[in-house]
């Protein structure tokens, strides 16, 4: 019994024994196949992982190239700033270390919050950007504390500068951190979170040559992130750089003197200036984006500095020698983190320093437009040099009475005295006689009513009306009475100041139908542009006319003559009114330009040449609401072809 | 027994194993060292052939001595560590202690001074009682005890295997399989009970076993960086010296608990396979020894020794891999670690005392 027993415990123990050494192998067989199923199955996936933690591949951000005026002087550049990082891992508390920062350097909330969230998202390794924009002072302030402060470091990198500021906002543009929607398209910006895009002018035009490419630096990096070698590197090929047409010292001259058209500046400092800032809202608003030139007007206010275009160009060559567009602002802003404050004052500012006037203001020419009527009828035959009309200060037209600016009218008119007196009489007999279809060939023959081409985004192509345009905008047939007003330049017509100066460039050149460009260009450049095709004794005739305005004994802008040390010029006024002026208003005598709200007053426009023999340059100026052609917008343009001339001859 | 006689017994296949492994070992923890002897693979082999020697010494050692010690070592080792409790060696962590300038882990010892008690308790039950609960009562409280006190130390990786050993001796020798069944519902109950019992850092390691993403950078590091280091291997590994997770110190305890992982990814599927192979060879061949053996204890103490060798095992390559949490299991003759390298060796020496001591045809 007992044998049995000791017998059966036996069996019952080598059973369990076979069960154990079972268990082992089936335990053995599942292990076998875990690890078949991470090393085999999944073997790629892994393999990835392991490589991403093994490897860190730096995008190398390419140099931007830079932009130079004509004489290579710093437009747009690259400056080193310093960055602030914080590693996480090495920090002892990120929070307590974020806070201690922000009583140091200026360190938002939401930037620390935006740390903290970066910090649960990457390994802890990784180096996070805390500012990309220390100052010197702040990076003094933080080195003498830096044994405080585990985990922080320092880095440079570059950031665009435009050394010139304000002066050429509307030329450079500015470059400003990537947009999400320019990620889409691009995707290549995703891996270059530093590099900033150029978001307009010429900034955003040259894209492609200025951004140059990345490089890439293939690093191996311990669980810590230290670099144990670099793998392989491809070096980043810095942007090509660009020499501008402009003269900064013609654009500088030309910045001042437009922004104080016909009035004279007045010392911020002084006791009056600060009483009426105090209480002046415009003036608060310009000062705010950075403009500090005040006027004194003619009925002794204080008023912001003009607003309004003028663009100089070399009729030849078609390069822009300067191009102004006030307000300004100053595109700096825009490089780093764009202030909230700084935003809102540009978008809000009542006259809109972020719009490009040259290209984008769209304007009534007024009498400038009159050089193209007077072309076309010339062309047309419709008159000859000498045909004349009679200005009895109106012209009838069925029920319609269509006045002259001078209300007695300027009596007997050919086409020479009348663009010296800028007879509207005179213009509207011709234009009706010519028709408005011829009008307009002749005005898209001068570069008008398409955009120029110039290098700039959003270039506007202004209105050039005819028939068809009217019919298939409006709904209606084109009127005679609308080609009257279409005659002097207003009504539906519309035109960029840089349209008006690339006209007169044509003008004047009488041979190529010169085209506007912002890159400088050698001097054999200036054949490459089509033929004009327009007869040089009507172009002739025209200049002679334009002449007289300066030169003739009832010029309208012979006051403004440029000195014959320059050359003299040749050029037309253009008055443009904003408002309709009743009759009732006609009758009581038209109130002074300066006695109406400014938004009431004329713009003061001016296209010119010079020299007169053998011309070179061309300018068109806008003074918005600036009064008359005449009295404001001239002296402008004479004052800014003499600076031109005088910085860049003539030849 | 003549010295050429006792020679000649000794179970030389399971030496070779156990010096292949602690060979492997040091090619192992020399390639942990970014290819150098200094500072763990050197002293391994040396720790390995100190074992062997152990082996070899205890192989003329009669077993019986032994068999007289087992209850006596079982109370040393508890009364070690209740005293280790009380004074302990750390703030918080009380594993170690240090003798002469020796320092060593007393829970090692205790996993053996358990398998013997319980090979002995057992061995000395009449057999018609072997289908009574009253008989497993007693082996349940040896098996407590040590397991509460390793608990409370805290080290569940260790409590663990004390636990699993001892209930494998349990189970070997015959405890019906109704108890079997009770005693695994017993644990699902429990479960609640010791996991209110766990630290802090016991639970997040569990917590993040069971979803090691939700923590990516805490606790959850060691296993991931673990899989892709183990994956990343693939069939044939990077090479010697050439794992990037191991060399760059993606893979963190390379040297110790995660050693199998360092292997697996420069030598991949195949060298891990050979491991677990040597592993399994190992475990059956002292199982084996249990078939051969004459007394009850020397059944049990080789069945209990086989068993928790295989554990280890299982548990470690089971962490490593993801599919238990992260507990402390050091790999046997493999993982760098002096006392738990000894324990094995102990353990081996034990198993051929018994085989040459005790073997059924004398």
């Amino acid at each position: 019994m007992r044998r049995g027993k000791e017998k059966d415990l036996r069996r019952v123990m080598s059973r369990r024994g076979f069960i154990l050494a079972g268990a082992t192998v089936s335990m053995t067989g599942f292990l076998a196949a875990r690890l078949y199923y991470l090393q085999v199955a999944q073997t790629s996936r892994y393999r990835r992982l392991s490589d991403r933690n093994q490897f860190d591949v730096r995008v190398v951000p390419p140099v931007r190239g830079r932009l130079f005026d004509r004489k290579m002087r710093l437009v747009a550049g690259n400056a080193e700033s310093f960055e602030l990082r914080i590693t996480p891992l090495y920090a002892d508390n990120l929070q307590e270390t974020l806070k201690l920062l922000a009583t140091i350097v200026d360190l938002p909330e939401l930037r620390q919050a935006y740390v903290l969230d970066m910090a649960k998202t990457l390994p802890s390794f990784r180096e996070i950007m805390v500012r990309d924009d220390l100052s010197q002072r702040e990076l003094a302030r933080l080195a003498v504390r830096s044994a405080l402060l585990p985990g922080v470091s320092f880095g440079k990198s570059l950031r665009r500068i435009y050394p010139q500021g304000a002066l050429t906002c509307h030329i450079t543009g500015y470059v400003s951190p990537v947009t999400q929607r320019e990620i889409e398209k691009d995707e290549t910006l995703e891996i270059m979170p530093t590099l900033g895009t150029g978001k307009t002018g010429v900034e955003l035009v040259f894209e492609r040559n200025l951004r140059g490419f990345p490089g890439r630096e293939k690093i191996e990096v311990n669980a810590t992130g230290r670099p144990i070698k670099v793998l392989s590197d491809v070096p980043s090929a810095a942007g090509n750089d660009l020499r501008l047409s402009i003269d900064i010292g013609v654009q500088l001259h030309a910045a001042e003197r437009l922004r104080r058209g016909r009035w004279d500046t007045v010392e911020l400092g002084s006791h009056e200036v600060q009483a009426a800032l105090a209480q002046d809202a415009e003036l608060q608003a310009h000062l705010a984006v950075g403009d500090n030139m005040i006027l004194r007007d003619g009925n002794d206010r204080l008023v912001p500095a003009e607003s309004g275009a003028a663009v100089v160009m070399d009729i030849h060559s078609g390069e822009v020698i300067s191009l102004v567009s006030a307000p300004m602002f100053d595109p700096n802003l825009f490089t780093g983190r764009l202030l909230n404050r700084d935003w809102r004052r540009l978008n809000e500012h009542p006259r809109r320093p972020l719009l490009n006037r040259v290209t984008s203001g769209l304007y009534a020419p007024g009498s400038t437009f009159k050089m193209v009527v007077g072309l076309a009828a010339l062309e047309a035959g419709v008159i000859s040099e000498n045909t004349e009309f009679f200005c009895k200060g109106e012209r009838e037209l069925g029920t319609s009475v269509f006045h002259c600016w001078r209300k007695g009218g300027h009596g007997v008119m050919n086409i020479v005295s009348a663009l010296e007196q800028s007879c509207d009489v005179y213009f509207y007999e011709i234009a009706l006689k010519t028709g408005i279809q011829k009008i307009r060939d002749m005005a898209l023959r001068l570069g008008l009513g398409a955009a120029t081409g110039v290098n700039l985004p959003d270039e506007k192509s202004g209105i050039i009306p005819n028939h068809e345009w009217k019919l298939a905008t409006k709904g209606s047939v084109w009127t005679p009475g609308e080609t009257v007003v279409a005659s002097i330049g207003q009504g539906y017509v519309l035109t960029t100041p840089m349209q008006l100066a690339v006209m007169t460039a044509r003008i004047a050149n009488g041979s190529k139908a010169v085209a506007p460009s912002l890159l400088s260009k050698s001097a054999d450049a200036s054949s490459d542009f089509a033929p004009l095709n327009i007869s040089e004794s009507a172009l002739a005739i025209i200049r002679r006319g334009m002449f007289k305005v300066l030169h003739g004994a009832a010029g309208t802008a012979n006051k403004y003559k440029l000195s014959k040390d320059y050359g003299g010029m040749a050029g037309k006024t253009g008055t443009v009114q904003v408002r309709r002026i009743s009759l009732a208003q006609r009758e009581k005598g038209i109130v002074k330009n300066i006695d109406r709200p400014w938004a009431e007053r004329d713009h003061a426009l001016f296209v010119a040449y010079a020299p007169i023999k053998n011309p070179r340059y061309a300018i068109s100026v806008v003074v918005e609401h600036g009064g008359s052609g005449s009295s404001t917008a001239a002296p402008v343009a004479r004052d800014i072809l003499a600076k031109t001339i005088a910085e860049r001859g003539v030849t | 027994m003549s010295l050429w006689r006792t020679l000649f017994r000794i179970p030389w296949h399971i030496i070779v194993l156990s010096l292949l492994l602690v060979a492997i070992g040091a090619m192992a923890l020399y390639s942990a060292s970014e290819g150098s002897w200094q500072p763990w693979a050197g002293r391994h082999a040396m720790r390995g052939a100190f074992g062997v020697g152990v082996v070899l010494v205890m192989a003329f050692v009669d077993f019986k001595i032994l068999h007289r010690l087992s209850y006596f070592m079982l109370i040393a080792a508890i009364a070690v560590l209740v005293a280790l409790l009380v004074i302990g060696s750390g703030p918080n962590v009380a594993r170690w202690i240090s003798i002469g300038g020796v320092s060593f882990q007393p829970s090692e010892p205790a996993k053996i001074a358990i398998i013997l008690a319980l090979a002995r308790y057992f061995d000395s039950q009449p057999q018609d009682r072997m289908q009574s609960l009253i008989v497993y009562l007693p082996a349940i409280g040896m098996i407590a005890i040590p397991f509460l006190l390793v608990m409370k130390q805290p080290d569940l990786g260790t409590a663990l295997m004390l636990l699993l050993g001892g209930l494998s001796v349990l189970f070997a020798a015959g405890l019906p399989w109704r108890y079997v069944g009770g005693a695994v519902i017993a644990a699902l109950v429990a479960m609640p009970v010791l996991w209110s019992q766990l630290h802090a850092y016991q639970k997040s390691r569990v917590m993040t076993f069971l979803n090691p993403e939700s923590d990516v950078l805490g606790a959850g590091y060691q296993i991931i960086q673990s899989k892709i280091a183990l994956g990343s291997g693939g069939l044939f590994g990077k090479g010697f010296l050439m794992g990037s997770q191991s060399q760059l110190d993606y893979l963190p305890e390379k040297q110790t608990d995660f050693v199998f992982t360092m292997i697996g990814e420069e030598f991949g599927l195949v060298g891990n396979l050979f491991i677990l192979a040597l592993y399994l060879a190992l475990s059956l061949s002292i199982l084996r020894v249990s078939f051969l053996v004459r007394s009850r204890f020397s059944q049990l103490t080789c069945m209990g020794l086989s068993m928790m060798l295989f554990f280890y095992v299982f548990v470690n390559v089971a962490m490593v891999s993801g599919m238990l949490p992260v507990v402390g299991a050091p790999l046997p003759l493999i993982s760098y670690g002096g006392t738990s390298m000894l324990t094995v060796f102990i353990g081996l020496g034990i198993v051929t005392s018994i085989l040459i001591h005790d073997r059924q045809e004398d």
